[in-house]
């Protein structure tokens, strides 16, 4: 017999012919036969594949017949019955799917899966006749009642048995497995006795998120899913982003929130937590309110990703603390009052106040109601005093617009994931933009560089190929260094340089500051170190920055992000797809709020303030003055109410950052105005002080859009209507701009504004709400016929300036009571340290000795040597821990969290929304004694 | 106990260290661990998955897949018994039974006090000599019930199989 090789094909071919059932599909190269199908609207029935993964074929249920093209051209059979979800197309194909044995087959792999599932919700004889009042008595056996199953009627399993038709009459026994449920980890039930073990999970954790936080267990018919040695996901290395659940085709993993609940409509809107914008189905219930949130696939924001925030943290939006009705300080006291008495009170006390009011808008605000807000103040207030709560670091972008010309990122997400090469500068991204990490994590494992600058070690420190921590505030100088050695070594794109870039003597002479010698002096990092990661750098093409610059001294983070963008330019990293700068801002519509104008300093469409001309445009369109004057930003609006230049303080929502120690003398200075206005949907801290606090929307409510940090404007519908008096932001504005007879306010909805701001927001020229209704748009979009634009910077019709920055040596710390810098850092996973699961009544905790990392010059000045119980003291905080002499930096200890005990506290917190509290992870002021060992673990103490 | 387990991580992290194969991999430091330790303390999975650069989970994953793998430590002595086709036909029941009973054991497992570790074989490779069994890896063939008794009487308390 001789075999004859089929002759090499002359080219890959672009696309596929294949027919599936008689019909012809053209398919991509590689694509399985499964994905063809669904493409061309052919079910084939399936229970392990997920997209987003590797074809894994597990489940055996996508089966289907397959002839194939010999090299003679006849068609001839794929041996056996292959899985359609791991044969990938080829030309000239012919599918079956629904052959008479191939069906046979298929029935008989789900009786075998049904023999260790419970069916009781198949197989009842009550099924059509039993309401939701009738008990179940005899005719179903307990454990496998259709009641016991939290996913009863929204089960992938039962819908595929339904419509496989399978006869319920199995000649197979049901083996029960009699499995404890894990009901202790936080927001997340786990049932193995209804896993049909199709590993959707484990392959999501791994694939998609990079965890690996669930694995298979044992082999063979004893397979099933869990953790190492059965342990809590609480030191598995779970960051409770419920992907898991997300896939899972049965109850076996769920939600414990509402997890008894039924949606009766589902809607789809932005997620309010962070600027990444995911895109959300929200689940609502007959009684109006939100049970649960799965994130979207075909969203381009997030492709079906989300996180602890997104997945765990809607419920606010239902809490019953929500305000209902309009306050009015009467007598020193808030009482209810109506809203005309509300506007009244406003509308009578506010014109006295014209150009000593101040705006803080909130970053969960729409678009729509940022634009509204900035324009009230500007038109009816005459001042130019807005700005949003979460704007705490406005130099993340400011350099951005000096030095490129626009103040966003300049490229999409999920380009990151082909990014060779990673910068990525004092961010703690997995807990503030979590779904941005996911295409980083990926590009990485695949061997992608990744240098990470930062004093804390983050999630995104293990991933790193090169963690630095440098002396802290010295991250400029290391950036410069990098720059230097990049030119030294004549590393850089010479190419763009040339091209698009005012030239190599000018990179020569930005970076002329940066000695190396000096560099490592002042950073604290070996020059070979720095020089690495260089190399790494420049070597890496296309590369990204990402920079939150989170433990920065506001005054230095300026100049850090010149030398970033510098950087870029010197490398060709700017205008190419996967390349690029990403500011990380925490507010979901931080992006939008800064686009239409809701800051001290720009006007819609960064027109700047000062700018006469542009103070022109606007006045025009509005047919009103625009006040000329810089306003008060959030930063410095507390010394602006303290020698009066503001007296009545307007704010839209509630922000962490007020009670949270980032704005100093904040909470104290609101006592000194004579007016506060609150809009908000709870009362909290701020609100105390109002005079008048306003009821409004969630975002659950809301009509409008958000622009996520990556430029994409996307819609937010409202899910749930209101539940007292409460109004939309928008409208409370809009509604005290004519109680005071203002111009210019007359718009009905959202859209109206929508339609206004867009003429003066350039870039979203071209959208509108019809068009957003099909998916997000990424600005610019200057018309309907622009398909908005991915990657900033494209054309070569600019050439961008160096920016010269000079090498600073780091602040001193000069803190006689606490003389050290403490850098707490959270990560997933603590796999050499010693750690213990407990029970701690209702939920399981984390016990663990805290390691404080230290100097070895430092702990010999203390007499401290490695394993020592030290005690960390700092303003407003204190505890102990082991000593490991590892510390990078003198004068720096350093203590990692586990993220873990932070889900816990989540969990178990009693306010109304949780993941606003999430702690950030600032550096802080301590001294360090030797202490004795602590009786008891103070995490335990802590979850009892 | 901290100090205890610093030492297991020790000796762990020694035996992962010492691997003479070209390629180390989750699999090969896990066998080289329960070579030098007996079986896989909790500390060897952290280990391996920190020496690998892979999650705890991912370690268990491979551990939990092979039989071979223990966790718990080994008894002093371990019994094994051939129960292939060759060995049931010419007597193995009688020869597990008869241990069961010696051992007041119901199915494979530890004795209660740590002694012996009885565990059954598919095949030992000496069908010809069937039946086989294994004390502390070494081979007795044509063994009756009596016979394997009495061997297993004779096991002191020093540690037979390493």
């Amino acid at each position: 017999m001789t075999t004859q090789l089929p002759p090499p094909p002359p080219s890959p071919p672009t696309q596929v012919n294949i027919t599936i059932d008689g019909v012809k599909v053209v398919a991509k190269p590689g694509t399985m036969v499964l994905q063809a199908a669904m493409d061309a609207g052919i079910y084939i029935p399936y229970l392990c594949y997920y997209p987003g993964t590797k074809p894994f074929g597990a489940c055996r249920m996508c089966v289907v017949k397959v002839e194939q093209p010999g090299p003679d051209g006849q068609l001839r059979p794929l041996p056996g019955s292959p899985a359609s979800c791991t044969t990938p197309v080829a030309e000239g194909m012919v599918v079956k799917t629904n052959l008479p044995d191939i069906v046979d087959l298929r029935k008989g792999i789900m009786d075998l899966l049904l023999s260790e599932h419970p069916h009781g919700c198949l197989t009842c004889h009550r099924i059509e006749l039993c309401g939701p009042a009738d008990v179940c008595l005899r005719h179903v056996s307990v454990n496998d009642r259709c009641v016991t199953c939290p996913k009863n009627e929204r089960c992938e399993l039962k819908d595929t048995v339904r419509w496989l038709d399978i006869p319920m009459e199995t000649p197979l026994t049901y083996n029960n497995r009699h499995l404890p449920l894990k009901v202790k980890d936080p927001f997340w039930d786990m049932d193995m006795n209804l896993c049909i073990v199709c590993g959707r999970c484990v392959r999501v954790c791994d694939e998609i998120r990079g965890d690996t936080a669930l694995t298979f267990l044992n082999r063979a018919g004893k397979s099933l899913i869990g953790t190492s040695r059965g342990t809590s996901l609480l030191e598995s290395g779970c960051e409770f982003c419920g992907a898991c659940i997300d896939a899972c085709p049965t109850g076996a993993l769920v939600e414990r929130d509402y997890k008894w609940d039924k949606a009766n409509r589902t809607v789809v809107t932005t997620c309010p937590h962070c600027p990444v914008g995911c895109q959300m189905t929200l689940e609502v219930n007959k009684r109006n309110k939100v049970i649960r949130s799965i994130p979207l696939r075909q969203a381009e924001a997030n492709r079906g990703q989300a996180c602890f925030k997104g997945k765990f943290g809607l419920d606010f939006v239902n809490h019953k603390d929500r305000l209902k009705k309009p306050l009015v300080r009467v007598n020193n006291q808030l009482r209810e009052a109506s809203w005309d008495e509300a506007l009244d009170y406003l509308a009578e006390r506010l014109p006295k106040h014209k150009g000593k009011y101040a705006l803080i808008a909130s970053p969960r605000g729409i678009n729509e109601e940022a634009y509204l807000a900035q324009k009230f103040a500007r038109v009816v207030m005459a001042t130019n005093n807005v700005d949003l709560s979460s704007n705490l670091r406005p130099e993340l972008t400011a350099p951005l617009s000096e030095m490129l010309g626009h103040q966003a990122a300049t490229n999409p997400i999920w380009e990151l994931e082909q990014s060779k090469g990673f910068l990525v500068v004092s961010s703690n991204m997995t807990e503030e933009q979590n779904v941005v990490v996911l295409p980083i994590k990926k590009a990485a494992r695949a061997g992608a560089a990744l240098i990470v600058i930062d004093q804390r070690e983050t999630e995104l420190t293990r991933y790193a190929s090169l963690w630095l921590r440098p002396r802290p505030g010295s991250e400029t100088a290391l950036v410069g260094g990098m720059l230097r050695v990049i030119v030294d070594e004549s590393l850089a794109d010479a190419q763009f340089v040339g091209d698009r870039t005012s030239g190599a003597d000018a990179l020569r002479a930005a970076v002329s500051a940066f000695d190396l010698a000096k560099v490592e002096a002042a950073t604290g990092i070996p020059q070979a170190k720095f020089q690495d990661a260089a190399r790494r750098f420049a070597k890496a093409k296309p590369a990204a920055i990402l920079y939150a610059l989170d433990t920065l001294p506001a005054a230095m983070r300026g100049d850090c992000v010149r030398a970033l963008v510098s950087l870029a330019l010197a490398t060709g990293n700017v205008g190419k797809p996967s390349a690029g700068l990403y500011p990380l801002f925490t507010g979901a519509n931080e992006q939008g709020g800064r686009d239409v104008g809701c800051l001290p300093d720009y006007l819609p469409g960064y027109r700047r303030v000062e700018d006469p001309a542009a103070r022109a445009e606007v006045a025009k369109a509005w047919s009103a003055e625009v006040p000329s004057a810089k306003g008060v930003s959030l930063r410095d609006m507390a010394t602006a109410i303290g020698d009066g230049r503001v007296s009545a303080l307007h704010i839209i929502g509630d922000s962490a950052n007020f009670s949270n120690g980032q704005l100093p003398g904040f909470m104290e200075s609101l006592a000194k105005l004579d007016l506060l206005i609150v809009q908000d949907s709870f009362l909290t801290e701020v609100n105390r002080a109002a005079h008048v606090v306003l009821p409004t929307f969630t975002f659950a409510e809301k009509n409008g859009t958000y622009t996520n940090m990556e430029r994409r404007v996307q819609l937010l519908r409202p899910a749930i209507g209101p539940k007292g008096e409460e109004e939309a932001s928008w409208r409370v504005i809009y509604r005290i701009a004519r109680r005071m007879e203002a111009e210019g306010f007359d718009h009905e909805d959202t859209v109206n504004i929508f339609e206004e701001l867009k003429d003066l927001v350039p870039g979203y020229g071209g959208l509108s709400y019809a068009r957003l209704q099909k998916g997000g748009v990424q600005w610019p979009c200057p018309s309907p016929d622009s398909s908005g634009t991915p990657v900033l910077h494209a054309a070569a019709d600019r050439k961008f300036a160096f920016a010269p920055v000079k090498l600073e040596e780091p602040p001193a710390h000069s803190d006689a009571e606490y003389p050290l810098v403490l850098a707490r850092g959270r990560v997933l996973l603590d796999p050499d340290g010693e750690m213990e699961v407990v029970d701690a009544g209702r939920r399981n905790a984390v016990r663990r000795d805290e390691v404080i990392e230290m100097h070895p010059d430092d702990a010999r000045r203390m007499g401290v040597s490695a394993g020592d119980w030290l005690e960390v003291i700092g303003r407003g905080e204190r505890f102990k821990g082991v000593a490991r002499l590892t510390g990078p930096q003198r004068g720096m200890v350093a203590a990692t969290a586990l993220f873990g005990q932070l889900a816990t506290q989540l969990d178990a917190s009693r306010t109304a929304d949780p993941m606003m509290d999430v702690p950030g992870l600032p550096l802080t002021a301590v001294r360090v004694e030797k202490a004795s060992a602590p009786a008891v673990s103070a995490d335990l103490a802590a979850a009892d | 106990m901290a100090a205890d387990s610093e030492t297991l991580r020790q000796q762990i992290r020694e035996s992962i260290k010492t691997q003479k194969r070209p390629t180390v991999t989750v699999l090969s430091s896990l066998l080289a661990v329960q070579d030098s330790l007996g079986y896989l303390p909790d500390e060897a999975i952290e280990e391996v998955a920190a020496h690998s650069k892979a999650t705890i989970n991912e370690v268990w994953g491979v551990a939990s897949f092979y039989t071979n793998f223990r966790f718990t430590p080994p008894a002093k002595h371990v019994v094994e018994v051939c129960w292939g086709p060759t060995c049931h036909l010419v007597g193995a029941t009688g020869i597990i039974q008869g241990l069961l009973d010696e051992f007041k054991l119901s199915g494979e497992g530890d004795t209660p006090d740590g002694r012996v570790t009885l565990r059954y074989n598919t095949c030992l490779g000496a069908c010809a000599q069937g039946p086989v069994m294994m004390v502390d890896h070494h081979l007795a063939g044509r063994v009756t019930p009596e016979t394997a008794r009495a061997k297993v009487k004779s096991l002191g308390d020093t540690n037979g199989h390493r």
